[in-house]
């Protein structure tokens, strides 16, 4: 057989494995990095139909997260306004801009904006906004500093493991139930020694368990 | 990849012209700056990351996608659009679902309901529990009324000859036929209704016969389900019909009435019959109810004392009832019980007993038996102080003047009807034979037809038809009576899909009013019913937030019997010669599931097994053993109670059903022949309402169509039928082909009462005599005395499972939930099933599929029959090769019981199903790969996989793989719950305890609580979170809810001495436990049986040296407790 395979070759079936793991750690690697929500999703901020500024109207204007996002302590979703709450004030103020024209249209003829959805969980996991926003999770833990934001854009994974972080320490991402739609405040544990003593207290007094298998979120 | 539901984009001609179901994006999809729009999906240089782009990368990656298969499309995400209201919709939050009072209308009887709603989008019916009679139970045919709603084989638009015509065209139509009308008084015109309790439509009926005096109005309803008036009119002089109240009977005879399911009020009739059976203390009391019957009816299944009778029979036993009530009759009764052999000692210690309660028996028959039994029941009831205790007399609001179908055909015959209106029904299908509906309906000149399909009455002459869409209760306004005459709404919950025009909007079109708002028309009723002084705003607003019309039920009549006028009726009575083997008695029933057709296009109720036969997508003709015997029908295989010797009629699950014809005065169909036990012996028991030709894709061609055997003059029981072998084999869909529980432990029963020789078998002897059946009565407790009273979670950490690698789930969550069923009050109504069906999106998979035992369902309703004749040898001996002719009957709702130490989680390798923090067994469809170990390796076989994409593929084209059809119709998708996962094929599922209902009750109180200022008290109070077999149950045998509360109502249902743990010795420790049956025979009966014969069979079994003799009954010597050493 020395014929036909030189001496090298009996190195080859170890070479041969040596690339091949190598390869299929390439390939976990990339697949892993490239494929996951954190590469997918984050920095996603695709063009709404409107070209709908926060920063200017939360900054500027001075609006509460819930004065569009209606019902969001109350319900699973958060509601995206309907184009009439648009108008509650774009009936006085810049009646004839016509980067508008679509909520107008759409207020007109009853139709929907088609607003581009950025925040997906896929659709066999069931997301409750009430049930966070109500129990000190603000919303900058999920959407980032929206109230900074000229385009919204995907800031978080929102990945299974994204959620677990959370739910598995729920105390270090908790916030002072009423700085919850103040998305410049800090987060308790993040505040010092006194802080971390609130944030222990809230979980213990709240009786915070947020659930970890399945059922809480898959149904 | 997961797939998606997208809600299709129609073209854009389609989406402007089309029905539009849905704000939709197809709508928007065809404009220019959205299609420039969709092709920039990110901004500039938003996409590019460092060095590789998105895009890039995607590009690089492509071979490696194309080895595995993977098209490019499920690379991305596809890019979704959130669509909000234009205008605000008031009461509507996004994600809420809202809930309106309404009620299913169904002959005499509504049932008071409430709608789930999710932005307009009915998706869940229950019962209203403003409607204390129900107590918010909905019965198997309302849970599943919401599937007709969305329908696709709905008439869509109204049509004439074919062609479309606007709502407007209609209106002319309409008004114009009053036009002409009119100015003859309504000769010529001619109206065929189904019958309606609707006050709204008993006012326009007046209108428009004030209007047209000379219109005939006639009302057909193919099946009866209340006593006839004419019975009560001739006894009473009143038009009045009894109402029953079960819960106040002790002693209930009935007399081939199936009051728990086919008769007017079943559920406020189970509801009060439940009442007086639940045990909890051997203290309380429980009912008896003796049943006299010739079918094997859900009722018969609960009976204490069971007689099998042919139908035409009835009055002979009535007779000799009465005889012994009132011996003074015998002089005109005792005619009437010539020719029938009836066993005295059987009515002689019926009558004691219901004699022994007075003021608390009752007595009901059939609706569709004579008037002259009706009349002797009238009777009875009087002289056992029942009326005005257990029966009230309410009384009868009929239309006036209304004429049958027979007048009507014979109008028609003469000539004198020139316009024939049909509201509703469906007489071309369902008109007695005789009168040869069709051909009556073709030589009309001018037929209107208002229904929701272009069904067999519609098609009759279609050419020269004028249809109307009719719109779904669930889209109309209207208004309707619950049996106890309670007025109720009809709200609509959406805009009619189709346009559909509601029944009130015709009648008040011909009776000439040009506007015809169905809203106006219910609340100038609603209002005037009120009276006068209400404020009619307020009463609306309160008759339609409440459900119900508050003081509107009827007052109950006081009645007095008159003997001689009875005897009057009595006299002309003719006994009827008794059925034989050569003179069949055949017995109409109402299906329960499609009715009398009128639901024979809905695939739940299709796919939903009779609860008796359990067989889905069929009827059958179901002729007793001894008819099978006499007929040389040998039931081979497991038909009998042999499991293991399958021959030839189970192949693989599927009943291979000899093709009988029936014949009856000349007329025949065929259909095939299953052989029930408990029917009377020459009885054949014919289920109406299938064999539809024109019912739609679900219902075409499912069964056979019975309604051409039906005559005039035999409309419920015909006398002198023949059967004979067509030779033919038909495979019907039987889920459940074995019936015997083979002496095993599965239900447990005792008799309530002690035998006149007292031997601790029974329940007030020994209230837990569950634990001496069953395994557990042989072996150590798995827990011992101190397991028992372990949290769960102490007991899944002290006291694991045998040697097992794996960790025990830790059940600290604030709640543990579990479940206990009393199988003592469980009816076997199927509604849960289907409750189940409605909340959980659970597929249908066709009779295909179901006959390969591919059913969904994630409550499979058992039932067995025990005769008390099982033998030791388990498959030798010969009582195991007889068919059963008296069995009893236990029915038991089986789905998961979430067990504690779950043997399917230890064997499922990606951890797809796992337990919670609050003890449910969870499963992540997302993670199901489908190896089906956990199905393998679950002990109670109640888990359910996807074989094939049920949601996506057309059922019949399942075997086409992708090149079949893909997607659902836009329609079936809106009956989803968005609350719940649309499972794909490959992917295993089961019971989740209704998780979504839970979960979201869970967050509904804690947000409550915080924003309460309470935000540490996060333990759900008992009774808020409901799961939906449990809220629609009217027996109330399913309790659901924190085991961990010692006061919840389900710690106190376990707390019951007879609760036990189906399969127990497995120690897998199940969160669903079941209450022990309980039988309650009357000791001085001729049929008493010391032990119920599952319990017979249990002792036989494990202890075969105690039963030498193979004898059919009279197993009085039954051992006190089943000891050890048997072959067990």
């Amino acid at each position: 057989m020395s014929k036909l395979f030189s001496k090298s070759a009996n190195q080859l079936p170890l070479q041969i494995l040596i690339y091949l793991s190598v390869v299929a750690g390439i390939a976990t690697a990339g697949v892993s990095y490239y494929m996951t929500p954190k590469y997918t999703r984050v920095g996603y901020a695709p063009v709404q139909p409107v070209p709908f500024s926060h920063a200017k109207h939360v900054q500027e204007v001075g609006l509460d997260c819930r004065y569009c996002h209606s019902h969001v302590d109350k319900s699973a979703h958060s509601n995206v306004p309907t184009s009439q709450t648009c108008m509650n004030c774009h009936s006085i103020l810049k009646t004839n801009s016509p980067l508008l024209t679509p909520v107008r249209e759409s207020y007109a003829q009853g139709t929907p904006v088609p607003w581009v959805w950025i925040h997906q969980t896929p659709d066999y996991a069931y997301f409750n906004h009430a049930a966070h926003v109500n129990k000190g999770i603000s919303c900058v833990e999920c959407h980032g500093k929206v109230n900074e934001m000229e385009i919204v854009t995907h800031m978080q994974p929102l990945s299974m493991a994204f959620c677990l972080e959370c739910h598995r320490d729920p105390a270090s991402r908790i916030r002072d139930p009423k700085d919850v739609y103040n998305l410049d405040s800090a987060r308790l544990a993040d505040q010092g020694e006194a802080g971390r003593k609130a944030a222990e207290a809230f979980a213990h007094d709240w009786k915070l368990l947020p659930p970890q298998s399945c059922s809480g979120c898959h149904r | 990849m997961k797939r998606k539901i997208d809600h299709p984009a129609p073209p854009v001609a389609e989406a402007l012209t089309g029905p539009k179901y849905w704000r939709s994006l197809g709508e928007l999809a065809g404009t220019p700056g959205f299609r420039a729009q969709l092709e920039r999906e990110f901004p500039e240089g938003a996409a590019e990351l460092e060095g590789v782009d998105r895009r890039g990368f995607m590009k690089l990656m492509a071979a490696s996608f194309a080895l595995g298969g993977a098209g490019l499309a499920g690379c991305r995400r596809p890019e979704k659009f959130i669509l909000p209201y234009g205008k605000s919709v008031e009461g509507v939050i996004p994600g809420l679902p809202s809930y309106y009072a309404t009620a299913m209308p169904l002959r005499q009887g509504a049932i008071p309901l409430l709608a789930e709603t999710h932005q307009g989008r009915p998706t869940k019916l229950e019962g209203n529990p403003t409607y204390a009679p129900h107590g918010g139970a909905a019965s198997l045919l309302a849970q599943a009324s919401v599937l007709d709603l969305y329908d696709p084989d709905r008439a869509r638009a109204h049509t004439r000859g074919g062609k479309a015509l606007s709502a407007t065209e209609v209106a002319t139509l309409l008004g114009e036929i009053a036009a002409k009308y009119a100015a003859t008084d309504g000769a010529g015109l001619a109206l065929l209704a189904d019958e309606s309790s609707s006050p709204t439509r008993s006012r326009l009926v007046k209108e428009l016969r004030a209007k047209l005096p000379r219109a005939l109005w006639s009302e057909y309803e193919p099946v009866t389900d209340q006593p006839p008036v004419a019975a009560a009119q001739a006894v009473f002089g009143q038009a009045v019909r009894p109402l029953p109240d079960f819960a106040k009977a002790r002693r209930i005879l009935s007399i081939d009435a199936d009051f728990l399911q086919a008769e007017a009020g079943s559920l406020a009739s189970a509801r009060g019959f439940a009442q007086g059976r639940r045990v909890d203390r051997k203290e309380d009391p429980m009912n008896r109810l003796y049943v006299v019957e010739s079918g094997m009816s859900l009722t018969g299944s609960m009976a204490d004392h069971r007689l099998r009778l042919a139908s035409s029979q009835m009055t002979a036993f009535t007779a000799s009832l009465v005889i012994a009530v009132y011996p003074e009759s015998a002089s005109v009764l005792e005619p009437l019980t010539q020719g029938v052999k009836l066993d005295p000692k059987w009515i002689q210690a019926c009558v004691e007993d219901l004699q022994a309660h007075r003021g608390a028996a009752v007595v009901v028959a059939g609706s569709h038996l004579p008037a002259e039994v009706h009349a002797m029941v009238h009777g009875l009831n009087s002289i056992l102080g029942a009326a005005g205790a257990t029966v009230s007399y309410l009384p009868v609001e009929s239309t006036p003047g209304a004429t049958s179908l027979s007048a009507l055909a014979a109008a028609i015959k003469g000539g004198v009807v020139k316009t024939l209106v049909i509201l509703g029904g469906n007489p071309a299908y369902n008109a007695p034979a005789d009168l040869d509906w069709a051909a009556l309906q073709r030589s009309v000149g001018e037929v209107i037809r208002w229904s929701t399909h272009l069904d067999e009455t519609s098609g009759v002459n279609a050419a020269a038809t004028t249809h109307l869409a009719a719109a779904h209760y669930l889209e109309s306004w209207g208004d309707a009576r619950t049996v106890d005459g309670t007025v109720v709404p009809v709200q609509p919950m959406i805009q009619p899909l189709f346009g559909g025009l509601t029944q009130i909007e015709v009648l008040a079109r011909l009776a000439g009013q040009t506007e015809a708002d169905p809203y106006q028309l219910v609340a100038s009723t609603v209002t005037g019913l009120a009276g006068a002084g209400a404020d009619p705003a307020r009463v609306m607003e309160r008759f339609l937030h409440d459900g119900v019309l508050a003081a509107s039920a009827y007052r109950p009549v006081t009645v007095r019997f008159n003997a001689s006028r009875a005897q009057s009726l009595l006299t002309a009575v003719r006994p009827a010669a008794a059925p034989a083997k050569d003179n069949l008695e055949v017995r109409f029933v109402v299906d329960p599931k499609v009715d009398d057709g009128r639901f024979a296009n809905n695939g739940w109720l299709q796919e939903c097994p009779d609860p008796i036969t359990k067989i889905a997508w069929d009827n059958a003709i179901l002729i007793s053993p001894r008819l099978a015997r006499d007929l040389k029908i040998d039931p081979k295989g497991s038909l009998i109670q042999v499991a293991r010797k399958e021959t030839a009629e189970f192949r693989m699950g599927k009943e291979s059903a000899r093709v009988f014809e029936l014949s009856l005065g000349g007329r025949t169909i065929s259909g095939p022949v299953h052989i029930q036990p408990g029917l009377a012996n020459y009885t054949v028991i014919v289920p109406l309402g299938y064999g539809r030709t024109a019912a739609g894709h679900v219902g075409n061609g499912a069964g056979f169509n019975a309604y051409p055997l039906r005559t005039t003059g035999a409309m419920h029981v015909g006398l002198g039928a023949k059967l004979r072998d067509s030779g033919k084999r038909l495979l019907l869909a039987n889920t459940q082909e074995h019936w015997s529980m083979e002496g095993r432990d599965i239900i447990r029963e005792a008799n309530f009462e002690p035998a006149a020789k007292p031997d601790g078998n029974s329940y007030r002897e020994n209230p837990g005599y569950v634990r001496k059946v069953g395994m557990e009565s042989h072996t150590p407790s798995n827990l011992g005395a101190v397991g028992e009273k372990m949290t769960p979670q102490e007991r899944a950490t002290k006291i694991p499972r045998g040697n097992s690698l794996y960790e025990t789930p830790q059940f600290d969550g604030h709640h543990q939930w579990g479940m206990s069923i009393d199988l003592n009050t469980c009816i076997g109504c199927n509604a849960c099933v289907v409750a189940c069906q409605a909340e959980n999106n659970i597929p249908i998979v066709g009779k295909d599929q179901v006959m390969r035992g591919r059913e969904m369902h994630w409550i499979r309703l058992d039932r067995y029959y025990s005769s008390g004749t099982i033998d030791a040898e388990a498959f030798g001996g010969e009582g195991n090769r007889e068919l059963p002719e008296d069995p009893q009957v236990s029915l038991q709702p089986m789905t998961c019981v979430h067990c504690e130490l779950a043997p399917c989680e230890v064997v499922c390798p990606v951890n797809a199903t796992v337990h919670d923090e609050e003890g449910i067994n969870t499963m992540a469809y997302n993670r199901c790969i489908g190896t089906r170990y956990c199905a393998n390796n679950c002990p109670y076989k109640v888990r359910r996989f996807n074989f094939f994409d049920w949601n996506q593929r057309r059922l019949d084209s399942l075997y086409l793989g992708p090149a079949g059809d893909y997607g659902m119709p836009a329609l079936l998708q809106m009956a989803k719950n968005p609350e719940v996962t649309v499972r794909m094929r490959g992917v295993m599922e089961k019971c989740t305890y209704c998780v979504q209902r839970v979960q979201n009750g869970k967050i509904r109180h804690k947000v409550k609580m915080a924003q309460a200022g309470r935000p540490g008290d996060v333990v759900v109070p008992d009774g808020t979170i409901k799961v939906a077999c449990e809220q629609t149950c009217p027996v109330g045998a399913i309790v659901f809810g924190n085991i961990l509360d010692k006061d919840s109502s389900v710690s106190r249902a376990k707390a019951r001495e007879q609760d036990y743990a189906v399969l127990g010795y497995l120690n897998v420790r199940p969160r669903t436990t079941y209450s022990g049956k309980l039988r309650n025979p009357n000791p001085r009966m001729p049929d008493f049986q010391p032990l119920p014969f599952s319990r017979v069979e249990y002792s036989r079994k494990n202890e075969p040296a105690a039963h030498d003799d193979h004898g059919a009954h009279g197993h009085g010597a039954e051992p006190a407790t089943p000891s050890h050493g048997g072959k067990s």
